[in-house]
């Protein structure tokens, strides 16, 4: 394989994303690879000892992530919010009984019998200024209203299914772009591994988020167009698309080069020996492995997709209105932060623990999977 | 509802009074010296006084630095209305037949790059007008001989009959091909400055003309701020049109976002905002800080405008619908509440010139506006047929906009149309409004004016002749074009050269014509409400120029 | 070596070549739209639409067409805003350069500070309570979205508790060149600083304490504790020697992303005059040829610092010469 000696001819740069830097390789290698050395130790991953393990790695895996408390507990917090955002229709009909995405600037609501402005003008000193109702912590406007005198509550489950939908689509099309990118290039090697490695290079030294803002204000402004197919622009798809591809380098790069030591591993090249097909070697031998390493990216893919969104939608660029996030919420709040704090500080707390669930369970799939990953710089 | 109104504005007065009151009780003593900082959300492009059309922006910072054969009296209230001699030394002469004006040239007057002004540059700086581009050089200076050949071919721009140098006794005449009544305002407003013949007659985009006020432009960098500093060569020779300023630098800083600015003079960093408070912090301002806040009504507009030539506001029935079912009340709250604005249904601003109280699209129609009806609205829309179609709402993010923006999106939702909302820099927003290629179904402005006459709004706005299809320029954004109402407007204009108090009848019925074809749904007048340092002193607010910077010392 | 230097080099310019192709492809070529219009922005008339095709000749076959761009951005330099007609590009982002340099120092300093102590306590104290909180706080801190941050910190700093003595000292959002005023510069970009190095704390402790305690595990550290040495002994002269290796080639390369306009929240947020909000206000103007310049020119650092950090590995690790 023209490609045996890749590890030396690979520009040893890594690029961290912008202010969420290297977190999910630093971690993948049990944080004790720093960034610009997880990918080349990942080169170094042993395969799977297979056949020694009688009730299968998957089985083994599982029933260790089982014991792991804090992954269990994050696991089961993560099942609560995904429920309750998906509750938002319910809640919005039955609880707060308004509609969260339309204004509500002159109406009244009652609490404990008593009417209230939901956009109350003030009476103090020269009695300017009008306030949106604060948080009254009954079914209605739970958390407050916003500048528009929409139910804060409602629109947090609203804008959490949508900042979820994100973060899982663009994880799962990084993923699977990522896998099937560095199976080819390592698998295949020769010219096709020399072309992708390289475009992967150059895409991994792009500083992310320039590189999304990039897409984002491209495709924002006109769709996109792919054939037929028009994606409009203020479609989901464009920032599930972007999130997912830009992260595309930062799977691909390791499994590329787990692929590379495996196809050079002593039971690979048995195989190969024996005359056994190549399709069959792809599929028994690489491919699970490919999977698994896969899984062990996803919890903190999906937190790096979360905050890369809500980052994105931030700047008014990544979800746009009418359709709500928690990163257009926390925008929506920056007009209340004096008054209404809380419009701000609740999305907020809302991607931290959900991010803060996601890599811990990250933690723990990664030692479920892969506990003997013994990463060492130096020959592998 | 209306006794309620009364009581409002009774409470508006007084609050004025107390307002007003600021301004005696701060006379200590003048201060010379010290850096004036004022803060705005961002620059707005190009400081080519006359090119920007930035009145409320820009222009009260080109009141300082330029100067016209004549201008509006630097002065508080009702005066600052007033026309008084610039570089002109007297008012002008005016003939019989209302066609020409002669001024005499002021003498030794120089630009800040040690030129004198002279009557080339006089005649030089109205061709350039024409040059750039002006955004009403078709509108307002046409009426001068040869202008209308420079609307056509404005590199070849001369005009030579229009505008005559007499070197002998130093004076200038205008030529104008009809009598306007409105011509010396058109004169007074900062595209009548008077720059160096030699300015390059292209937009000058970020570069500074020489001035001949009391300040010049020493920096301008759109992306951080704009310095001015004193005017090495400016010598008082007129008072009441362009006094000498107290503070010795004036930094205005960009990119400082409303809510940053209220902390910030708060904290007694900077000195004055640009935009409005946002509505968050009032409450706070206003019972902490009253004495630092000055309420003043402007002659404006704050107003929803629909494009009248595509869907689906090329349909009457669907932009009055919107007229009666948007609630202003609604808009008013996210402008800052009740005491900040007047709901309004036409063009004309409350107390502006012409005005006459109409509200047609109120639940009970009459002078003013007293709530929505959405009954009608829906009817409107049934009749229509526009049901389900599209619209994009486009605003700029700024201000209010945004957030009124919402709100229409969520009202033309509520009429069964399918309303999306767009936000574009507001840096941007303006001239890309008006631009018919990038078809703005509806945006929302708020509507200065340039001088206190009804032309200024209904004609500026409404007249065919202001509407460019195609261009950048063409303030008539509705793309409004009623030959009637041309007609009506060209005989108010007429008659404004004999008996303004007819004219302003004529005015009036112009602008209730209009609002009946409803190409805006006006929302309100707005307020407006400025809030300065603690050691601001002498806060004089001009109609026209609004906080005359020259105007204020530092304590 | 001199082999080495001289194919990092070119790794380099290949990298810098290939994401300037990326950024090219992106703005001009993306199908579906009219790239002149793209790039004379929003409000653009015939007139200059005509102007831009003219400059950037997109008559011509696209490598053409690049080759102009990279000319103009480059050599040539005159690029100019088209929303603030006349704006020159490259000064702008010169100009801001060097805001960016003092957010991205000053929090580089807090950060590693930080950051080495955490670890270093987290791992004395390894398998107590004390590591486990500390490592939950790292990681609450990598959990954060820095604007979020930033919004909360001016809600405390700037009117919640601004008229404590706590942070009565903070001036307003903004920036004053250290020049002017070197206290003033410093008080405006405290509050940043620390905002910015929350995350990077967070990670830092994890990796130190992760790299600390497998360096714990490994022979050399045992042998030397077999001799007798001291615990902190071991700590300073063995395994924290290690571990700092690794640690600054992370830094390297987060201190350039950083540099190269990573920071656009934080600056944004507190409003930085830096090449962070420059790219912030030009995608709110839609200002195409500011996007690409920072773009390219943030690149650039990365570039750099990327190539930096690896020089610097082999320098101080020889062990990497191994691998290659």
């Amino acid at each position: 394989m023209t490609t045996a000696s890749n590890t030396s001819a690979d520009p040893a740069s890594k690029v961290p994303e912008a202010e969420q830097p290297n977190q999910f390789n630093v971690q993948i290698a049990n944080g004790e690879a720093s960034s610009a050395f997880a990918q080349k130790r990942l080169f170094q991953l042993r395969p799977k000892d297979k056949g020694n393990n009688p009730r299968g790695p998957w089985k083994t895996a599982f029933s260790r992530l089982l014991r792991d408390k804090l992954a269990v507990a994050s696991f089961v917090f993560l099942a609560a919010i995904v429920l309750s955002t998906a509750s938002a229709t319910y809640y919005a009909d039955h609880i707060s009984q308004t509609d969260p995405f339309q204004s509500n600037l002159d109406g009244q609501i009652e609490i404990n019998g008593d009417p209230a402005e939901i956009m109350a003008a003030d009476s103090e000193g020269l009695g300017l200024g009008v306030t949106p109702i604060g948080p009254t912590w009954t079914g209605q406007y739970l958390l407050g209203a916003d500048a528009q005198g929409r139910d804060v509550a409602a629109r947090l489950l609203y804008g959490g299914q949508n900042s979820l939908i994100v973060a899982f689509a663009s994880t799962a099309l990084c993923l699977v772009l990522a896998g099937v990118i560095g199976t080819v290039s390592g698998f295949l090697g020769g010219i096709v591994d020399t072309i992708l490695s390289r475009l992967l290079d150059i895409i991994w030294a792009f500083p992310i988020y320039l590189l999304a803002i990039s897409l984002s204000i491209v495709l924002i402004s006109t769709g996109l167009q792919i054939g037929p197919f028009h994606i409009p622009s203020n479609s989901l798809l464009l920032p599930i698309t972007i999130i997912g591809v830009v992260y595309v380098p930062y799977v691909a790069r390791p499994i590329r080069g787990q692929v590379l030591t495996l196809a050079k591993s002593d039971f690979v090249l048995a195989s190969v020996c024996l005359g056994m097909p190549t399709a069959r070697i792809l599929v028994r031998d690489i491919l699970p492995n490919v999977v698994t390493t896969l899984i062990v990216f996803a919890p903190i893919m999906m937190s790096l997709s979360i905050l890369t969104e809500s980052s994105l939608s931030f700047l008014s660029i990544g979800v746009q209105p009418p359709a709500a996030s928690w990163g257009t919420i926390i925008q929506d709040g920056q007009g209340l932060l004096y008054t209404r704090p809380l419009v701000a500080i609740a999305p907020g707390l809302a991607i931290i623990i959900t991010v803060l669930c996601l890599n811990f369970l990250g933690d723990g799939v990664k030692d479920a999977f892969d506990p003997k990953a013994k990463l060492r710089v130096g020959k592998g | 509802m209306l006794h309620h109104t009364v009581c409002r504005a009774i409470a508006m007065a007084l609050l004025l009074t107390s307002a007003t009151v600021g301004v005696a009780r701060a006379e200590d003593k003048p201060k010379i010296g010290g850096t004036l900082r004022l803060a705005a959300a961002s620059a707005a492009g190009t400081i080519d006084p006359h090119i920007s059309y930035e009145t409320g922006f820009y222009w009260p910072i080109f009141y300082v630095l330029n100067d016209g054969l004549v201008t509006f009296r630097k002065a508080a209230g009702e005066p600052s209305n007033d026309i008084v001699p610039d570089l002109a030394s007297d008012m002008p002469k005016i003939s019989e037949d209302g066609k020409t004006y002669t001024f005499k040239l002021r003498k030794g007057v120089k630009f800040s790059n040690g030129q004198e002004v002279t009557l080339r540059d006089v005649v030089a700086s109205f061709e350039r007008l024409f040059k750039v581009g002006n955004p009403n050089s078709s509108l307002w200076y046409s009426v001068i001989k040869g202008g209308d050949k420079c609307v056509e071919t404005p590199p070849t721009c001369s005009l030579a009959e229009g505008v005559v140098a007499n070197e002998a006794d130093g004076t200038v005449t205008f030529n104008l091909t009809q009598p306007d009544a409105d011509f010396l305002y058109k004169l007074a407003v900062p595209f009548g400055s008077i720059l160096p013949a030699d300015t390059q007659p292209s937009d000058l985009g970020t570069t500074p003309p020489a001035a001949t006020g009391p300040y010049m432009i020493t920096s301008y960098d759109p992306q951080r701020g704009m310095e001015l500093k004193r005017n090495p060569e400016f010598k008082v020779w007129n008072e009441d049109a362009q006094p000498d300023g107290y503070v010795d630098e004036i930094k205005y800083s960009f990119g400082v976002k409303p809510e940053d600015a209220v902390t910030a003079i708060q904290n007694d960093q900077m000195d004055w905002m640009y935009d409005s408070p946002p509505a968050d912090r009032l409450k706070e301002i206003s019972s902490e800080s009253a004495d630092q806040i000055y309420i003043n009504p402007s002659f404006a507009m704050y107003a929803a405008e629909m494009n009248t030539n595509i869907a689906p506001f090329n349909n009457k029935d669907v932009r009055q619908a919107l007229n009666f079912a948007v609630n202003r009340r609604a808009a008013i709250n996210i402008y800052g509440g009740p005491r900040l604005a007047d709901a309004n249904c036409q063009v004309l601003p409350v107390d502006f010139p012409g005005y006459k109280g109409y509200c047609p699209y109120s639940k009970n129609p009459g002078e003013k506006w007293g709530g929505p009806d959405m009954e009608k609205a829906k009817a409107l829309m049934e009749r229509s047929g526009q049901i389900g179609q599209k619209v994009t709402v486009t605003v700029g993010d700024a201000g209010v906009d945004p957030q009124t923006g919402t709100y229409l999106v969520s009202v033309l939702n509520d009429l069964g149309l399918q309303a999306t909302l767009k936000v574009i820099s507001a840096n941007i927003q303006w001239t890309y409004a008006q631009n018919s290629n990038n078809n703005v179904q509806i945006t929302l402005n708020t509507l200065w004016q340039d001088y206190a006459a009804p032309a200024d709004f209904l004609q500026v706005l409404f007249n065919c002749s202001s509407f460019h299809p195609g261009s950048d320029a063409s303030p008539n954004i509705s793309g409004y074009c009623n030959n009637a109402v041309d007609a009506k407007m060209e005989q108010a204009m007429k008659a404004a050269l004999t008996d303004v108090a007819a004219s302003h009848e004529m005015w009036s019925a112009v602008d209730h014509d209009i609002t009946d074809d409803a190409p805006w749904a006006t929302l309100y007048s707005p307020k407006l409400l400025y809030f300065v340092s603690k050691r601001l002193k002498n806060f004089t607010y001009s109609n026209q120029a609004r906080m005359v910077f020259s105007k204020v010392w530092l304590d | 070596m001199l082999l080495a230097v001289l194919r990092r080099a070119f790794d380099m310019v290949f990298v810098m070549f290939g994401i300037s192709v990326i950024a090219f492809l992106i703005f001009f070529a993306t199908p579906g739209s009219d790239p002149s219009a793209r790039i004379a922005g929003r409000n653009a008339t015939p007139e200059m639409l005509a102007q831009v095709r003219i400059a950037f000749g997109f008559d011509r076959p696209l490598y053409v067409q690049y080759g102009r761009l990279m000319q103009r951005l480059f050599i040539a330099q005159d690029l100019t805003s088209f929303v603030n007609r006349g704006q020159k590009v490259v000064p702008a982002v010169l100009q801001a350069t060097p805001v960016t340099l003092c957010l991205v120092f000053g929090a580089a300093v807090i950060w590693l500070t930080a950051g080495i102590s955490l670890g270093i306590v987290a791992t004395v104290f390894r398998g107590t309570i004390i590591d486990k909180s500390l490592m939950l706080l790292a990681l609450a801190g990598v959990s954060m979205p820095v604007f979020w941050v930033g919004s909360v910190m001016n809600l405390i700093t700037q009117s919640r508790f601004h008229d404590t003595w706590l942070f009565s000292w903070v001036p307003g959002l903004g920036y004053t060149s250290f020049f002017e005023s070197p206290s003033l510069w410093f008080k405006t970009l405290v509050i940043p600083w620390f905002t910015l190095s929350v995350l990077f704390i967070g990670l830092y402790a994890r990796v130190l304490r992760a790299s600390l305690s497998e360096s714990y595990q490994e022979d050399y550290v045992r042998t030397a504790r077999a001799k007798g040495l001291s615990e902190s002994r071991i700590m300073v002269r063995h395994a924290l020697r290690t571990s700092l290796i690794t640690l600054l080639s992370m830094f390297g390369l987060d201190f350039g992303a950083l540099v190269g306009g990573g920071a656009i929240l934080t600056e944004v947020v507190f409003n930085l005059p830096g090449i962070g909000r420059l790219t912030y206000q030009a995608l709110q103007n839609l200002d195409l040829p500011f996007i690409m310049a920072t773009v390219m020119y943030s690149t650039f650092f990365v570039v750099l610092a990327n190539a930096l950090v690896d020089v610097a590995y082999a320098w101080l690790d020889p062990r990497v010469c191994d691998a290659r």
